[in-house]
């Protein structure tokens, strides 16, 4: 499921609600949903999550195929719990994981990605002598970013491993996945550096120590 | 204005060079770079905004060294990178750009304003949402163009910013790139587009082996080229 760009613009009330009452809500969520163990309390909450996810008009096919998924899940959980006899858990437990799932995705479907990032680097501004409060926010958003370039490196190494006849070898797929990752990273590093982006961890510090940048020039000239 | 003082890069592990020694100065608005794979004209472009460092020697821009101010330097000069995919950091378009404008607007609203303007600018309006892996190859560079340019930089260095695009969008990027108020440092294997700078520069085998005007310079690397190719035959 890809979280990345999974925002909608939208005039939704949980659109409207800033990024920390959200993520609020979602802790909040998540305690009394494991605290209360009743069915009926779990299967309204879980119907109120969905609800909230539809409010904030979703983009459809990627919230589906998520939903699909967690259903799933749920439903092999509940499966278990009623082979052990314990109905009101298999409901409950259902309910819970469907129920959280529908929230978050309803938090992140309504809340660009700044302010999430404005929320993290905010949340880490107590730690600013270990780490400079910007930091944190921008690992989380490479995160997001690099998980659909490395689906991408991947599928092109497996493109590549069976042009050239080799089908089911793990090394042909993961070797260069991961050396491409790297390059990636790297790339990913220097236009971080090109843009002055984390100066403010070390202001006038070269872009790079010297025998990386040296190394980084001649796989790039 | 920019200048080289016999700088000089090296391969660590082999010590093999990759920039021999170079003194320039580069005054002109427009000046291309060109040279064939591996020959250095990256590592030159590079050295400009301090991704790589000299060896030995210094890179001056405006009179501050690459080596001591980096980021003063690279607050000057925005630098465009031939992948657009490697250079864009954000999820979505706005988002990238604000993330340019976060150290110089520090009200949320504000840098807002300013990214849908950047956006716009650049013919990128109704794209504000839109995730970085939707857009075309096009769409991408002229993102990642918006969030160089959103930090004002004097100078723009890119490093083969075309090489990836189509001819429409070839000819569009390559159209905005030379209508820029700023020094355009371009490294290019489009020469028709080197051939429009005021001054090009030849890079071979790590040195710059022709300097000055354009048209003689294309005309030098073709004839470069053809002695290479025809020499390998032999």
């Amino acid at each position: 499921m890809n979280v990345l760009g999974s925002f909608r613009p939208g005039g939704s009330p949980l659109h409207r609600l800033p990024a920390w009452a959200k993520v609020l809500l979602l802790a909040v969520w998540a305690i009394v949903a494991v605290i209360f163990s009743d069915p009926v309390t779990s299967a309204g909450m879980a119907l109120a999550a969905i609800m909230l996810l539809i409010s904030v008009l979703p983009a459809w096919k990627p919230t589906l195929k998520g939903m699909a998924f967690i259903v799933v899940v749920a439903a092999l959980a509940g499966v278990y719990q009623v082979y052990r006899g314990d109905y009101s858990s298999a409901i409950d437990i259902a309910a819970d994981l469907i129920g959280l799932f529908a929230l978050s995705l309803a938090v992140t479907s309504s809340t660009p990605m700044g302010d999430m990032l404005d929320l993290a680097t905010a949340g880490a501004r107590p730690f600013r002598r270990i780490v400079p409060p910007a930091i944190p926010g921008l690992m989380f958003s490479i995160m997001l970013r690099a998980i659909p370039e490395v689906a991408t490196i991947m599928r092109q190494s497996r493109e590549a491993a069976r042009a050239r006849g080799v089908n089911r070898s793990i090394r042909a797929l993961m070797i260069p996945t991961a050396t491409r990752t790297v390059g990636f990273a790297l790339d990913l590093g220097a236009a971080l550096h090109a843009r002055g982006i984390g100066d403010e961890a070390a202001p006038d510090a070269p872009a790079v120590p010297r025998s990386r940048s040296t190394r980084r020039s001649r796989t790039s000239r | 204005m920019i200048e080289f003082r016999s700088a000089c890069v090296v391969a660590p592990d082999t010590g093999v060079p990759i920039l021999q020694p170079t003194t320039l100065t580069l005054e002109e608005q427009r000046v291309s770079i060109i040279g064939a794979n591996g020959s250095g004209k990256s590592t030159l472009a590079r050295l400009i905004n301090g991704l790589a460092l000299p060896v030995e020697g210094q890179v001056l821009v405006d009179g501050l060294d690459t080596r001591k101010h980096g980021s003063r330097v690279r607050r000057r000069v925005g630098f465009l990178f031939t992948d657009p995919s490697s250079q864009l950091i954000m999820p979505t378009a706005i988002e990238d750009v604000m993330l340019s404008l976060r150290r110089t607007i520090h009200s949320k609203s504000e840098r807002l304003t300013a990214a849908l303007e950047a956006l716009d600018d650049i013919g990128l309006q109704g794209k504000a949402n839109v995730s970085v892996n939707a857009l075309s190859g096009g769409q991408r560079q002229l993102l990642a163009l918006a969030g160089v340019l959103s930090t004002t930089p004097s100078v723009v260095v890119a490093d083969e910013p075309t090489t990836l695009l189509d001819l429409r969008w070839k000819a569009h990027v390559g159209a905005l790139l030379h209508a820029l108020p700023v020094q355009l440092i371009e490294v290019t294997h489009d020469l028709e587009s080197a051939a429009r700078a005021q001054r090009t520069l030849v890079v071979d085998d790590g040195a710059v082996v022709f300097d000055g005007n354009p048209v003689d310079a294309v005309a030098h690397y073709r004839e470069l080229m053809y002695r290479k190719s025809v020499g390998e035959r032999a």
